[in-house]
């Protein structure tokens, strides 16, 4: 990802950024509300196209793509807020991703049906699988949201905040499921806006601040960087003086 | 274009359908269509005939909006194109009805194809409103004595457009039974199709575009693909419709593009409840029957008279819709069998 820049009318929400993920990199990108985290993956998956600069992966320049498409290519990911097939049974959820041209490239080999329940059964929503997700708690439904995305098969999967609105004990659960993913050899891009979070889990973090790259690192260099501090924090020093 | 469809589960599905009390009704109520010929009266057998056909076109705008999401106001567009085609092919090129019949839905379909493209990157109301204004647009072309002139300087001995439309079309079979029956099995085919569809892993990806069309498109769906899609199958029906009913009314007029006969596809189908395709037949009957009777009490001049412009049957179908709305938002078809069952219990004595 080169030079990205989006403006909106009167706001820059994302001001030239760059950097870099390698496949099987495990990468978490941090920020406080309103730095940029989710246009940035809203530019990269397709949703909106940049202002200007260029999206690459996996060797193709996949800027301004359409979303289904970039999925399709293996890059995929999931919404801060949770997004379901309301009406639909958990089961039917995940047939859809299964359905798409490349989740179906795998899953048509074990039936679709079939291979849709291996995946509720992997992110632990196998007993619940013929409700509709009206009725789930939360966790749950950020467990679905992991599960859509694995029938896509990814490759690279952007997670917009998997941990927000969760329970310790949910993210815990959370953490184990996106950890397994990664040792399967899926390369993993997650955000959050708590440093604390990321810390334990991923061992690279991107820092950007006012859609402004600030940082690159493992998690401790990083946390300790001043102007990390500062975005954070405010100018704490003299803060604390006063 | 690549479709995800599978057909082998429909036996499996039908054997558990017909051991539910759902199945076993439907299989009552189709017995009681199949006996209606047998009456003799023709002008009964008409008024079923019409209750059928509505069946179909209320189906196919279930199916868009049920299914996929995608609410069209528009779609007398397909019952029009699809009749004039029918018509056209029946009186000018002597075609059998059934040729006619199929070409009709076809050019449905293209057509579905030519407005569907553009229509489609309209959402929501836009959508509504855009497929709205084809249809009047449609109605206004096919009216315009110009263009009738024309066409009939153009291609001589034939009629397209003018305020008569075509006419003299001749029924399915001169024996109304036959025509009735042929009716009867068009629509049972139709709405096993469209339901199947709707249950078919293609019936998935539609709902999946009806819930949440980001999601789908984030899930790798390529949305504008299978709305197009579903705007073609709805099409085709819409268009089989078309064709039957102006075989059934023996012409066609530009009257068919007007905006009624898609808000009557709207009212049928949100009777009978949305995404059920088999409610659309409930909502048919209520209004087809109900529209009759309407009619009869409007003809009759001492109560006309009492009631005055009252027993227009938009009138009250529109009341009728408003209070559907408010106290059965799912439509009637749920209800009524949950009560047709509970029933059926109560005088077996369970």
């Amino acid at each position: 990802m080169k030079n990205l820049t989006k403006k909106f009318a009167g706001l820059t929400a994302v001001n030239d950024m760059s950097f870099e993920i390698h496949r099987g990199e495990f990468v978490g990108l941090i920020g406080p509300n309103g730095a940029g985290k989710t246009t940035i993956f809203n530019l990269i998956s397709g949703i909106e196209s940049p202002t200007s600069g260029t999206i690459r992966f996996d060797g193709r320049d996949i800027t301004g793509m359409s979303t289904h498409k970039i999925v399709n290519l293996g890059l995929v990911r999931t919404f801060q807020l949770v997004r379901s097939f309301k009406f639909m049974t958990l089961l039917d959820n995940i047939n859809v991703s299964c359905l798409s041209s490349r989740g179906k490239k795998i899953a048509k080999d074990y039936g679709i049906d079939e291979y849709s329940s291996t995946i509720l059964a992997s992110v632990g929503l196998i007993d619940k699988a013929r409700l509709p997700p009206v009725i789930l708690p939360h966790g749950d439904l950020r467990k679905l949201q992991i599960g859509k995305a694995l029938g896509t098969n990814p490759q690279l999967l952007l997670l917009d905040e998997p941990f927000s609105g969760l329970s310790h004990e949910e993210a815990v659960n959370i953490t184990d499921l996106i950890r397994s993913l990664h040792s399967d050899g899926v390369t993993v891009f997650v955000t959050g806006h708590v440093l604390r979070e990321l810390m334990g889990l991923v061992p690279r973090v991107i820092a950007m601040h006012q859609g402004k790259f600030i940082a690159d690192g493992p998690p401790k260099e990083v946390a300790n960087n001043k102007i990390v501090l500062e975005a954070y924090l405010g100018r704490g020093g003299e803060f604390a003086r006063t | 274009m690549k479709i995800n469809y599978e057909f082998h589960d429909f036996k499996i599905y039908f054997r558990d359908w017909i051991g539910t009390f759902r199945g076993k009704l439907t299989v009552l109520c189709l017995i009681g269509l199949i006996l209606i010929p047998l009456t003799g009266n023709n002008y009964i057998i008409g008024i079923f005939n019409t209750f059928m056909i509505f069946t179909i076109f209320a189906a196919s705008w279930d199916f868009l909006a049920g299914f996929v999401g995608q609410v069209s106001f528009g779609h007398a567009i397909f019952l029009g194109i699809a009749g004039y085609a029918t018509a056209f092919t029946i009186r000018f090129l002597n075609f059998p009805w059934w040729t006619a019949l199929i070409l009709g839905a076809v050019i449905a379909v293209l057509f579905g194809l030519i407005i569907g493209v553009p229509a489609l990157r309209l959402k929501g109301p836009y959508l509504a409103l855009g497929t709205l204004a084809m249809s009047l647009i449609l109605y206004q072309l096919f009216l315009m004595g110009s263009l009738a002139i024309l066409w009939e300087n153009t291609f001589p001995g034939t009629i397209m457009f003018g305020t008569d439309g075509i006419g003299q079309v001749p029924p399915i079979s001169p024996n109304p039974g036959i025509s009735y029956l042929i009716i009867f099995l068009i629509m049972c085919v139709s709405l096993i199709v469209l339901t199947h569809l709707g249950k078919s892993k293609l019936g998935t990806i539609f709902k999946s575009i009806r819930d949440d069309e980001t999601g789908a498109k984030a899930s790798g769906i390529n949305t504008t693909k299978y709305k197009i899609l579903a705007f073609m199958i709805s099409g085709f029906f819409a268009g089989i419709a078309g064709g039957l009913y102006t075989i059934r009314l023996s012409g066609v007029n530009p009257g068919s593009f007007q905006a009624l006969y898609s808000f009557y596809a709207i009212i049928m189908a949100s009777v009978g409840g949305l995404a059920t395709i088999s409610g659309s037949a409930l909502g048919a009957f209520i209004f087809v029957f109900l529209g009759e009777i309407l009619r009869l009490l409007g003809d009759n001049p001492n109560i006309s008279d009492m009631f005055g412009g009252f027993t227009e049957p938009i009138f009250i179908f529109s009341i009728i819709l408003i209070l559907i709305i408010r106290f059965a938002e799912h439509g009637l078809l749920k209800p009524v069998l949950e009560h047709l069952q509970d029933l059926w219990d109560l005088l077996l004595g369970r």
